[in-house]
C-alpha cells in the first residue's frame, strides 16, 4: 500500500471536512497568486514607466559626475559604451548636460540644458511621445528647445515661444543664443519637470564650446536584457567607468518595489498560515478520530517514524491537491486581469507616485515565480501543519488507544 | 521444543494508594514453539494484561518476560515495535482491520512494514488468503465482509508474515457461535499444518475445550494449567 495512496483514502473517510480545507487551500493560493500577479504588474509596469521614459535600465557616467555634475566631466571612451551595448542589441542615447539660464520676455529661471540626440532618444525612451505639447525635437538641429512641464509654466512659454538663452561655456566664454520652444513635457518627475531644457545635441555643442564631450549614456533595453548581465556586460566594456542601475538611480523607485514585495509576502504568508491552520485541525480530527487504529498500527509493529509519516503524507496530499486547484483558480484569475486588468479610472486618471507614473488600468503579469513560491510554500506550511497531529499519533500508548472507546 | 515465551514471577499492578490494582500477580508461564494454548478467566482477571505484557505492548511492573529467546525488559519502544513486527502476530476482540484498506492489503500491512517487495508480497498474501477461505474477496473492503471475514482477514495479517507466535484476544467474541467454531478450526488447522503458535483468551466453554492447553486465570493467578495433546481437550 503506497503512503500517498493511503493518505488519499483517509482524506475521504469525512469527506465535508476535507472538501472545506480544502476549498480553504484552494482559494488562499489562489488569492494568493492572482495578488501576487496584481503586485508583479503594477511593479513592473512602475518600473518600466520609470525607465523607459528617460532613466533607462543602466547609466554610465564619468567617475565622479554624479555628485559634480561639471560640464568637464565627461565619458573618456563612450565608443567602448556603444560597443558592449551593440553586442547585446541594447539601445543606447548619448546625452551632454550643461546649466544656464532661460528667459522668455521678463521671466527668467535657471535650467538644466540636455544636449539629445533626437534619433537615440526616440529608439531607447519614450520621452519623445511624451508630450504635454507640441512636439520633440527633429532630428537635424533647428534651434529647437522642449521644455519640463513646470519650467515652461514659470517662464509663461508657449510653443513657438522665444527663449532666451545665456550659458556658461566650456571654454570661459558666455554662450547665448535664441531658441524656439517646440514642445512641452508631460510631467516626468520632479527634476526634469521643474529644469529641463532640451536640445539638441549639436546646438548643445555649439552652445556650449562643449566638443565630442558626452557626460551620460543612457542604456535600455526594455527587459530582454537581465539587469545584472547588462552591468556586467558594461563593467567589461568600459571599467574606467561609472556604472548604476535603475535601482541606484531611483533609490525611493527601488524600495516601494521592495517594500510591495515584502508586503505581498507577508500578506501572503497569513493566507497560508490560515490555511495552514485548517490543514492542521483537520489532521487533529482525523488523528482524535482514529486513535484507535494508530494503536493498532503500533501494536502491528509500525514505528513512530511510520506513523508519522502517514500523517504527514495525508496532509501533503491534501494541501498539493489544494494548491494544484489553487494555481488552477489563480492563474485563470490572473490570466483575467492580465488581459483585462482592473479599471481603476474612475478613482484616479494616471497617477504618479515618487516620480512614477501609473496607469489607471490595473494589470496583473503572470511569472513562474508566482507560482512555485505560492505552492512550496503551501506543501511546507501543510507538512509543519500535520507535524504536531502527526507527533501525537506516534507517541500513542497502543494499549490505552485500542482500548480507546 | 523451544520456548517462545518465559514468565518468571511476573507481576503488574495498575493505579496507586488506595486505587491499587493487582493485575497480575507472579505469573510463571512458558509456551513452546507450535502450542495451541487457550487461557480462560472471567472478566478482569488480568488475560488482557498478560497478553499486552507478552506482546510487549505493556511492560509488566515485576519479573522477566522472554519472548523469542529476548528479554523484553532490555528493549527499547523501537526495539519492541520490531519484535512484534517480525515475531508475533496480533489477533483482536473486534478484528481492528484498517477500514480505508482492502482484504487484502489489510492482510499485507505487515510484510509491507517489513520491507517485502510488493510482487512477493502479494503472493505471499493471495496464498494466505486462499488459506483462510477468502480467495475472491481480495478487493474488498472491511465494510462489505461479515463479521467473520473480517477476523479471518485478522488472522490473514496475523500469520502472513510467519510469526513465532500469535496472540488472541478473544478472536471469536465478537462472532456467532457457527462462525467461532469456523474460525477456531481454521486457527486449528494452521497450528497443526503450518505450525503456527496460537496463545488466545477466551471465555467460552467450546473454544476452551478445543485447546490443547488451557490455562486458567483468576484475579491475576493462573491457578489451572491443563494439557491434553490427543485432538480435543475434554475439560475437567
Amino acid at each position: 500500500m503506497n503512503t500517498l495512496r493511503y493518505g488519499w483514502r483517509n482524506l475521504w473517510r469525512n469527506s465535508r471536512r476535507t472538501c472545506i480545507t480544502l476549498a480553504a487551500i484552494t482559494l488562499s493560493t489562489a488569492i494568493l497568486i492572482a495578488s501576487y500577479g496584481l503586485m508583479d504588474g503594477l511593479m513592473r509596469h512602475a518600473v518600466s514607466n520609470a525607465t523607459n521614459l528617460v532613466v533607462g535600465e543602466v547609466q554610465v557616467h564619468a567617475p565622479g559626475y554624479r555628485a559634480d555634475h561639471s560640464i568637464y566631466k565627461a565619458l573618456t571612451e563612450p565608443d567602448l559604451i556603444f560597443q558592449a551595448a551593440k553586442q547585446k542589441n541594447v539601445a543606447a542615447a548619448p546625452r551632454r548636460y550643461g546649466y544656464g539660464l532661460v528667459a522668455v520676455g521678463t521671466k527668467s529661471a535657471g535650467a538644466r540644458f540636455w544636449g539629445v540626440d533626437p534619433a537615440s532618444e526616440r529608439t531607447t525612451f519614450d520621452l519623445a511621445q511624451h508630450l504635454d505639447q507640441g512636439r520633440f525635437l527633429p532630428e537635424t538641429p533647428q534651434r529647437g528647445l522642449v521644455l519640463g512641464q513646470k519650467l515652461a509654466r514659470s517662464l509663461q512659454a508657449q510653443i513657438g515661444s522665444e527663449i532666451v538663452v545665456v550659458v556658461q561655456a566650456a571654454d570661459g566664454s558666455l554662450g547665448n543664443d535664441l531658441y524656439t520652444v517646440m514642445g512641452v513635457l508631460k510631467a516626468a518627475g520632479d527634476s526634469i519637470d521643474r529644469n529641463a531644457a532640451l536640445i539638441h545635441a549639436t546646438d548643445f555643442v555649439e552652445l556650449f564650446v562643449s566638443g565630442e564631450r558626452i557626460h551620460e549614456v543612457a542604456l535600455n533595453s526594455r527587459g530582454m536584457v537581465p539587469l545584472d548581465k547588462l552591468t556586467e556586460l558594461l563593467s567589461i566594456g568600459a571599467p574606467e567607468e561609472e556604472i548604476n542601475s535603475w535601482r541606484q538611480l531611483m533609490p525611493e523607485v527601488s524600495d516601494m518595489v521592495n517594500l510591495f514585495d515584502a508586503f505581498i509576502w507577508i500578506f501572503g504568508l497569513i493566507f497560508l498560515l490560515a490555511a495552514g491552520m485548517g490543514v492542521m485541525n483537520t489532521m487533529l480530527m482525523a488523528t482524535y478520530e482514529r486513535i484507535r487504529e494508530f494503536g493498532i498500527l503500533k501494536a502491528l509493529g509500525a514505528t513512530p517514524w511510520r506513523i508519522i509519516r502517514d500523517v504527514a503524507a495525508e496532509a501533503v496530499v491534501l494541501a498539493a491537491l489544494g494548491t494544484v486547484l489553487g494555481t488552477i483558480l489563480g492563474l485563470a484569475g490572473s490570466y483575467y486581469l492580465q488581459e483585462v486588468g482592473l479599471d481603476l479610472s474612475i478613482f484616479a486618471g494616471t497617477y504618479s507616485v515618487g516620480g512614477v507614473a501609473f496607469d489607471p488600468i490595473w494589470r496583473a503579469t503572470i511569472s513562474a515565480k508566482m507560482v512555485y513560491i505560492p505552492v512550496v510554500l503551501m506543501l511546507i506550511i501543510g507538512l509543519f501543519a500535520s507535524l504536531y497531529p502527526a507527533a501525537l499519533a506516534a507517541r500513542l500508548d497502543p494499549v490505552k488507544a485500542i482500548h480507546r472507546p | 521444543m523451544a520456548s517462545i515465551v518465559r514468565l518468571q514471577n511476573v507481576t503488574k499492578d495498575y493505579g496507586q494508594g488506595q486505587a491499587l490494582t493487582h493485575a497480575l500477580r507472579g505469573v510463571n508461564l512458558e509456551l513452546e514453539a507450535g502450542e495451541f494454548t487457550a487461557m480462560a478467566g472471567p472478566s478482569g482477571s488480568g488475560k488482557s494484561t498478560l497478553l499486552n505484557i507478552i506482546g510487549g505492548l505493556d511492560r509488566p511492573t515485576a519479573g522477566k518476560v522472554e519472548v523469542d529467546g529476548r528479554e523484553l525488559e532490555n528493549l527499547s519502544k523501537t526495539e519492541l515495535g520490531l519484535l512484534r513486527r517480525d515475531r508475533l502476530g496480533f489477533i483482536f476482540q473486534s478484528y481492528n482491520l484498517i477500514p480505508v484498506l482492502t482484504a487484502i492489503e489489510n492482510a499485507e500491512y505487515v510484510l509491507m512494514l517489513q520491507g517485502v517487495e510488493t510482487v512477493e508480497r502479494r503472493e505471499r498474501v493471495r496464498q494466505v488468503l486462499k488459506e483462510v477461505g477468502l480467495e475472491g474477496l481480495e478487493n474488498r473492503y472491511p465494510r462489505q465482509l461479515s463479521g467473520g471475514q473480517q477476523q479471518r482477514v485478522a488472522i490473514a495479517r496475523a500469520i502472513v508474515s510467519e510469526p513465532a507466535l500469535v496472540l488472541a484476544d478473544e478472536p471469536t467474541a465478537n462472532v456467532d457461535s457457527e462462525t467461532g467454531k469456523a474460525l477456531l478450526d481454521l486457527m486449528r488447522e494452521l497450528n497443526e499444518e503450518k505450525g503456527v503458535t496460537f496463545f488466545f483468551s477466551t471465555h467460552e466453554e467450546a473454544v476452551m475445550r478445543r485447546a490443547r492447553r488451557l490455562l486458567e486465570l483468576r484475579d491475576g493467578v493462573i491457578f489451572n494449567d491443563e494439557t491434553n495433546n490427543n485432538g480435543d481437550r475434554t475439560h475437567g
